[in-house]
């Protein structure tokens, strides 16, 4: 039952009008406009080329972009609450299932077919479409072994030599849970998080971003960081060798991209269509070979050095450490300010 | 005929109340909520709470006052670059003027990233400025990741405005006078003190309102240097509004620092006032002197360290702005996909042809181009009016409303983006190009009205008198006697308004459309990833661009006054 199913939304790609019946195609009317919000360069490269493309072929409508970062788009749409100017926005993992909870956004649903196909961790917060887990990464020539766990950064070898992730910020998030997660806390009791990065002081620098991160990498800056692997691993293999990617013994901290449908949204059934397609699987490979991002559906092949660098299957989705967003979210304020005071200020 | 001036100021005042008074209204509004909650329906009693809580808590007094202390930092460090540079570029030939201005606006037209990792580059521990403070025996010193490093960033970006600020009063002050200086015996560091720095006054406080208040409320540069030991305004108010979503608080944070900076714009208007009697032909008030031996020591000493000194500071000043220039062009085919590179990995042109074969790119750069030249014009119709009206008016109050009409400025540009979002519906029912047009006029004509305010108050009034006296009729005398002696003015006035609004995203990210997004918005999306080579690849462009608008500009309209020679 399971293998049809998979069969079925796998080939949807293929046979659109076949799959959704009526219902929707009826209500896919030519000259209707759907308005994205999504980020720029390889995103909206290939989001235009494997689900615009399609779309605007087989039903005659129009895509329009707006591109931004995500500040700017959920600000946009917590003001546009109801009423959207968007159709379909863009979020990371915590926005999206705050908005969902605001009424902002939609919960996922099955009415967009390849839902039968993500994994669970996908399904909340509107559609999961790529996971960017945050892990540690370190520079090889600095360190005097491995790092293979997230408790490695309190080594004495690391002593001033760690750059830290600024919270809030996926990294500066995933990076502050972790730690109080190996120190015995939890997103509910993250005091021993706060008191063992405060042991790690001084830092070598407090990152705000990946580019700020690789510039600090290029110049020798600091050893070690907290990052999204796939952006270190282009980092790593145009320009920087001595920089390694750790697959640390409690996990990689999870991240990742949702397509999420803004709630009264007048185009409903081209907006299911745009996030089928986005889950396509050759849409998910796209982003793999581009970006590195890990697919979140289940039925998806990778050619063998590929996937060795990629999250696939049931057990290494597993593996990544998920959080209790709501808690993580209704602490942002108090953890953002105490950060600022006894990490960063 | 002075209150009839004063009406001259009107045109500018009621765009502000058309474009800016709304979103105003409504951060104003949102800083006296009580409940920070965001769906909380907007309440018209107003509370305190966010303003104690800021008040309060002494980490955001220590920041507050630290913000404006790197302000005032930044503004006078502009200040002691800017002379050496400002009158180097009043030197220059005319042949090489145009070039000069590139070298000065180079810094405008690079993308802040990758002018922080030339920051990063200079001061990183085995950078540039670390190895020659080593080669000359002293220890290595710590200055990447502080206040430091994040000073030098922002001295670097606004260095221009202050530059142009005072190119035009220097450019236009009457050589006779220091000639006859000289004649009287006083060497060149008593010429700069008594003659020029006195008449380029006016030139200065424009320079340094504009400096003050752009340096107060960045906070992407802080960011990017400051490795967050820095905490300035900006950053605060930029993570309470869009990360935490607590608009009141950011809101009431924007009012307190829009407070900061009138209350300084009207300090500095006063003391300059003070500092320059005789423009509106006063006794002066303020005189300070030293007793006469020390005085003559101290005037030795100058003399003697001031050609030497001047020089250092401007070689500083240009190596400061070219810099970003050099990693730029050398960045933009050099073979790597990320745009901050510190090494070169070889040569390719895949970058430009990126560039130009994306329509979208173009598209979006034909949009920003009309949006900036739409943009200019009617900020310098607006703003020149206002300016003769600030100068030449004389209605009481007139220091205050210089001070009101620098309001734009004042406010940070993330808070007048949140109190947009307020203001969507109505905004949005406006055709897409006037309504941001609307707003970057807002956010350019106070930098054109601060240039443009210095330039008028320079116009020799005995040509206007002689004219007048010659029977001319004054739409007569405008052309042919204001015109051109304001010609060098408004065309730096342009060119920075041009840039201000060509460049413009912090508001601009939360009004874009999908019916108008303009190009520095998709470079600002694109880098939220990962800044991708090609924005140098478009740097390289814009400045060879520059380069060429400029040399058309010199010859349509000479930077500097040829019949003065």
């Amino acid at each position: 039952m399971t293998t049809r199913r998979t069969f079925l939304a796998g080939t949807a790609g293929l046979a659109l009008p076949a799959i959704w019946g009526k219902d929707a195609v009826a209500q896919i009317r030519r000259g209707d406009e759907l308005t994205i919000g999504v980020w720029g360069g390889v995103q909206e490269r290939i989001v235009r080329q494997y689900c615009a493309a399609p779309l605007e072929q087989q039903y005659g409508v129009k895509v329009n972009y707006v591109l931004g970062g995500t500040p700017e788009r959920r600000a946009r749409a917590y003001a546009e609450r109801g009423r959207p100017s968007f159709d379909i926005i863009y979020l990371n993992i915590f926005e999206s299932r705050q908005a969902v909870k605001d009424g902002v956004t939609q919960p996922a649903s099955a009415n967009v077919p390849h839902f039968a196909n993500l994994y669970d961790m996908a399904k909340l917060g509107g559609y999961g479409v790529a996971f960017n887990p945050v892990t540690i990464v370190y520079d090889r020539r600095m360190v005097s072994a491995p790092m293979t766990s997230w408790r490695d950064f309190w080594r004495d070898d690391l002593k001033g030599k760690v750059i830290w992730p600024t919270y809030p910020g996926a990294q500066g998030t995933a990076a502050l849970l972790m730690a109080a997660k190996v120190w015995g806390g939890s997103e509910t009791n993250i005091d021993p998080g706060f008191q063992n990065i405060a042991r790690l002081k001084p830092f070598a620098a407090i990152q705000g971003s990946q580019d700020q991160l690789y510039g600090m990498f290029d110049n020798q800056v600091g050893a070690a960081s907290v990052e999204f692997g796939s952006f270190t691993r282009t980092y790593a293999e145009s320009r920087n060798p001595n920089i390694v990617i750790a697959d640390p013994t409690e996990g990689q901290a999870v991240a990742m991209n949702v397509a999420c449908i803004a709630t009264g949204t007048r185009n409903q059934a081209l907006a299911e269509a745009w996030v089928n397609l986005h889950l396509s699987p050759e849409c998910q490979l796209a982003y793999a070979q581009q970006t590195y991002y890990s697919p979140t559906i289940k039925n998806f092949t990778a050619p063998p050095d590929l996937a060795a660098k990629l999250i696939l299957g049931e057990e290494a989705v597993k593996r990544l450490v998920d959080f209790d967003w709501d808690v993580v979210i209704g602490n942002q304020a108090r953890w953002s300010s105490r950060f600022t005071r006894e990490i960063a200020g | 005929m002075h209150r009839l001036t004063g009406l001259l100021a009107l045109p500018y005042g009621l765009w502000l109340l058309a474009a800016f008074a709304a979103p105003m209204g409504a951060v104003a509004l949102l800083s006296v909520q009580e409940s920070s909650e965001i769906f909380a329906p907007l309440s018209l009693v107003p509370s305190g709470v966010q303003y104690a809580e800021l008040i309060g808590d002494a980490f955001y007094r220590r920041v507050f006052f630290n913000t404006l202390a790197l302000g005032a930092g930044v503004a006078l460090a502009s200040a002691v670059l800017g002379y050496p540079l400002a009158l180097w570029l009043t030197r220059l030939s005319p042949r090489w003027k145009p070039i000069g201005f590139a070298i000065v606006l180079v810094p405008l037209l690079t993308n802040v990233v990758v002018r922080s990792l030339g920051i990063i580059l200079l001061l990183a521990p085995r950078g540039i400025v670390s190895s020659f403070v080593v080669s000359l025996g002293l220890p290595r010193p710590d200055l990447l990741f502080g206040w430091f490093a994040v000073g030098l960033a922002l001295t670097q970006v606004f260095l221009p405005f202050m530059v142009l600020a005072l190119y035009d009063v220097l450019e236009s002050q009457e050589k006779r006078l220091e000639e006859a200086a000289a004649g009287l015996g006083a060497g060149p560091a008593t010429r700069f003190w008594r003659v020029t720095l006195p008449l380029s006054l006016p030139g200065l406080r424009g320079g340094l309102v504009i400096i003050f208040l752009l340096a107060s409320e960045s906070y992407v540069s802080a960011a990017l240097v400051g490795g967050r030991k820095v905490w300035v305004n900006g950053m605060i108010v930029l993570k309470e509004g869009l990360e935490i979503l607590n608009y009141p608080l950011a809101s009431a944070l924007a009012m307190l620092m829009l407070g900061a900076g009138v209350v300084v714009t009207f300090l500095l208007g006063r003391l300059i006032g003070l500092a320059t009697p005789w423009l509106t032909a006063r006794v002066p008030r303020l005189r300070l002197s030293l007793p006469p031996a020390a005085s003559r020591t101290l005037v030795a000493v100058a003399e003697i360290t001031a050609p030497i000194v001047s020089r250092v500071l401007l070689v500083l000043a240009i190596l400061l702005l070219i810099f970003p220039l050099l990693l730029v062009a050398v960045a933009s085919v050099n073979d790597s996909p990320q745009a901050t590179v510190a090494q070169f990995l070889g040569f390719t042109w895949k970058h430009y042809t990126a560039v130009l074969q994306n329509e979208r790119y173009l598209s979006d750069a034909w949009n920003s181009l009309q949006l900036a030249l739409a943009c200019v014009a009617v900020s310098l119709a607006i703003a020149l009016p206002a300016a003769f009206a600030l100068v030449r008016g004389g209605f009481a109050g007139k220091e205050a409303l210089g001070a009101l009409y620098m309001l734009p400025l004042a406010l940070p540009g993330i808070a007048i983006g949140l109190g947009m979002l307020r203001l969507l519906q109505w905004f949005t029912a406006l055709p897409p190009f006037l309504g941001i047009l609307a707003v970057h006029v807002v956010l350019v004509a106070p930098f054109m009205l601060a240039l443009l305010r210095a330039s008028v108050a320079q116009l020799d009034r005995s040509l206007e008198e002689a004219a007048n006296g010659l029977g001319a009729r004054p739409p007569g005398v405008f052309r042919r006697v204001i015109l051109p002696q304001l010609g060098p003015g408004i065309a730096v006035a342009c060119v920075i308004g041009f840039l201000m609004s060509f460049g413009e995203v912090t508001v601009t990210a939360f009004l874009t459309t999908a019916r108008l997004q303009t190009l520095p918005v998709r470079i600002y999306a694109e880098a939220t990833f990962s800044l991708e080579n090609t924005v140098n690849a478009i740097s390289t462009i814009f400045i060879l661009m520059t380069v060429t608008a400029l040399l058309v500009i010199n010859w349509l309209m000479p930077l500097d006054r040829v019949w003065r020679r």
